[in-house]
């Protein structure tokens, strides 16, 4: 019985009244998460280009949902428990040990997408089912940077675990090189960087842990009732405008990551979701290895970061 | 007329010289965004579609209404002249329909005084990307509609002007008449249909659907985020703020009609505060809502698609609405 059988089997068992999970897109070879019913199981698909973490939408059903979840995807549906997000009664969840995903704009240049039917991992291999024949690629040559550095291919959560149980590793080699740089060459690397960001808030939208109603980033609207007088709405707090330049974005981007410490599940959604490709992970990386040395913090804690830190300045 | 040599670099140079502010793909890591080069070199034609539309020649991310102080202390306009290079037909058509939204009726001031000065030089697609519909949408990919029109074909520079602006720009090149064989080739070229996506307009059926769950099952996985909007070449929100309290710039940015706070309103009501309403208004606007201007406001550009990190698809969305 290959994969995706699997995953049908072990979601038809799972008597939830909603299925999340990844259907092929049409006209293109990558899947999207849909939200299903159970009769629509058939629909579902898995592959190396089954990219989405479904912890996100997983907040806005209710009842019992079956999800399917690689290793980053369980981390983040994992820490939304912790924080109150979610109820793991309500939850039916289909775990996949992941071998890692593909960065689907390092693909495009291999290869034209619409051309390939079909794409599964074989050994080390990228396979690719084309209308005419069948192209291998090497798949470190196309896998997610990300994944590389993976801490968790294996669900940490689930009921059901399809595939061999795989090692993470902790890994912050890259952050240390770039951690040897001069300050002013690592103050240029992300200036250049946070320049070319168009502050479309993709990075927060896309995160499984941005989930608060009002953001930081945003005008404040607390502070608006019908009775707030004009001056005041004038003068609501505000910490950030929607001015594009590298000084904005730069505070936008810290802000904003700053709010992911010990908190980061390492999925990717923020970097993979960005129009202008700004190495986002970077940043949660280098606050996840503060966490760890300088905090003593561990993910797989079940108490969560934010609360540690009260009960040890008690 | 037939150029021999790179065309649009040597275009770039000229109209630096001239003391045009100049627009142009360049080239950032593997991809290409449209942004102000001060030389030939940092443009790069070697791509399909930037990511970012040209519209931030004409309608720039931020821009600065006014200065004041005790009173308006400056209003400033642009003032120099403002060239494009290297847009695509679908592009080129956004900044025709852009005009529609700014300069008809209510005039904006500053979008006429950068539109009025711009020149465009267009560049015909040899190649459809995987989400490029453009065709469908009437706009011919070979046949941009644009000041100058560049077509690369078969090793050859066919360069064209149909307006009066871009006639007089082409008199500062040195180029030759086609020959018979090379019309015959322009021609064919023009004519041929590139492969690519065709999307399926109702306008009767999208008028009836408004109410349609149909909608919340589209929007379902939408992170209300602003991709769609950004990227888009013919969207044109924005939002106008100060920044300063005694002293200051108001300020004009763009806005995104999927972003919550867009249509909040100061007695706290929210006419689109469910993302679907929001995903919604985003169609609508691009094939129902704007037909009183005239047009749809959709290329076919297919950087929505592309872009949408929830893989939410214009084209499937508005043909098989129900």
């Amino acid at each position: 019985m290959n994969e995706i059988e699997k995953i049908k089997d072990a979601l038809k068992s799972s008597n939830a009244e909603k299925i999340v999970a990844f259907v092929r897109k049409e006209s293109e070879p990558r899947e999207v998460l849909k939200v299903l019913s159970p009769n629509e199981v058939d629909k579902i698909s898995f592959s190396p280009l089954s990219l989405n973490n479904p912890a996100k939408l997983l907040m806005q059903i209710n009842g019992k949902v079956a999800v399917v979840a690689k290793g980053c995807d369980s981390m983040a549906i994992r820490q939304l428990i912790k924080e109150g997000k979610l109820k793991r009664e309500n939850l039916f969840i289909v775990g996949i040990s992941c071998k890692g995903v593909v960065d689907y704009r390092k693909l495009a240049k291999f290869v034209n997408l619409s051309e390939v039917n079909d794409v599964e991992l074989n050994g080390n291999d990228l396979v690719l089912k084309l209308k005419n024949g069948e192209k291998r690629i090497p798949f470190l040559e196309v896998v997610d940077e990300n994944c590389l550095y993976c801490g968790h291919p294996t669900p940490v959560i689930y009921d059901v675990l399809i595939g061999e149980p795989r090692e993470g590793k902790r890994d912050f080699s890259d952050i240390e090189q770039f951690e040897r740089l001069s300050r002013e060459e690592r103050w240029n690397y992300w200036i250049s960087q946070f320049e070319r960001c168009i502050r479309c808030h993709a990075c927060r939208s896309v995160c499984p842990l941005c989930y608060c109603e009002e953001c930081m980033v945003d005008p404040s609207n607390l502070a608006v009732s019908p009775m707030s007088t004009p001056e005041e709405k004038a003068s609501y707090p505000r910490i950030l405008g929607k001015t594009v330049n590298a000084r904005d974005n730069t505070i936008y981007h810290l802000l904003r990551v700053l709010h992911h410490a010990g908190r980061c599940v390492g999925c990717g959604e923020c970097e993979r979701a960005c129009p202008m490709e700004l190495p986002l992970r970077m940043l949660e990386r280098k606050l996840e290895k503060v966490v760890v040395e300088i905090f003593g913090y561990d993910l797989n804690e079940d108490i969560p970061f934010f609360s540690k830190l009260d009960i040890v300045g008690d | 007329m037939i150029y021999e040599g790179e065309f649009l670099k040597d275009a770039i140079s000229k109209l630096l010289a001239d003391g045009y502010r100049v627009f142009a793909p360049s080239r950032v890591g593997d991809f290409h965004v449209f942004r102000e080069i001060s030389s030939a070199e940092e443009a790069d034609f070697n791509y399909i579609l930037p990511r970012n539309s040209a519209k931030v020649a004409v309608f720039p991310q931020n821009e600065i209404l006014i200065e004041y102080g005790d009173w308006i202390e400056r209003v400033p306009m642009e003032e120099k002249r403002i060239a494009i290079v290297g847009v695509r037909a679908c592009d080129a058509k956004a900044i025709k329909l852009l005009d529609k939204h700014f300069l008809e009726g209510f005039v904006d001031p500053y979008y006429k005084s950068r539109r009025e000065k711009l020149l465009t030089i267009a560049i015909a697609c040899n190649n459809a990307l995987i989400n490029c519909f453009c065709q469908s949408l009437g706009i011919n990919p070979r046949k941009p509609e644009a000041d100058v029109v560049v077509s690369e074909i078969d090793g050859r520079v066919f360069v064209s002007a149909d307006t009066e602006i871009g006639k007089s720009f082409l008199q500062g090149f040195n180029l030759r008449n086609e020959n018979e064989e090379e019309l015959e080739i322009k021609k064919r070229f023009e004519s041929e249909e590139l492969k690519m996506r065709e999307i399926r307009v109702d306008v009767e059926k999208l008028k009836k659907s408004f109410d349609s769950p149909y909608w919340k099952e589209v929007a379902i996985n939408c992170k209300s985020c602003g991709v769609c909007t950004y990227l888009c070449p013919t969207c044109f929100c924005f939002d106008i703020y100060d920044e300063g309290e005694k002293r200051g710039v108001r300020i004009r940015t763009w806005d995104s009609c999927q972003f919550p706070l867009h249509t909040l309103e100061s007695s706290s009501h929210n006419p689109r505060a469910e993302k679907w309403q929001r995903l919604r208004n985003r169609f609508y606007d691009k094939f129902y809502y704007t037909l009183r201007k005239g047009n749809y406001y959709c290329v076919g550009c297919g950087r929505c698609i592309d872009f949408c990190p929830a893989g939410i698809d214009i084209v499937n969305a508005i043909s098989e609405v129900r």
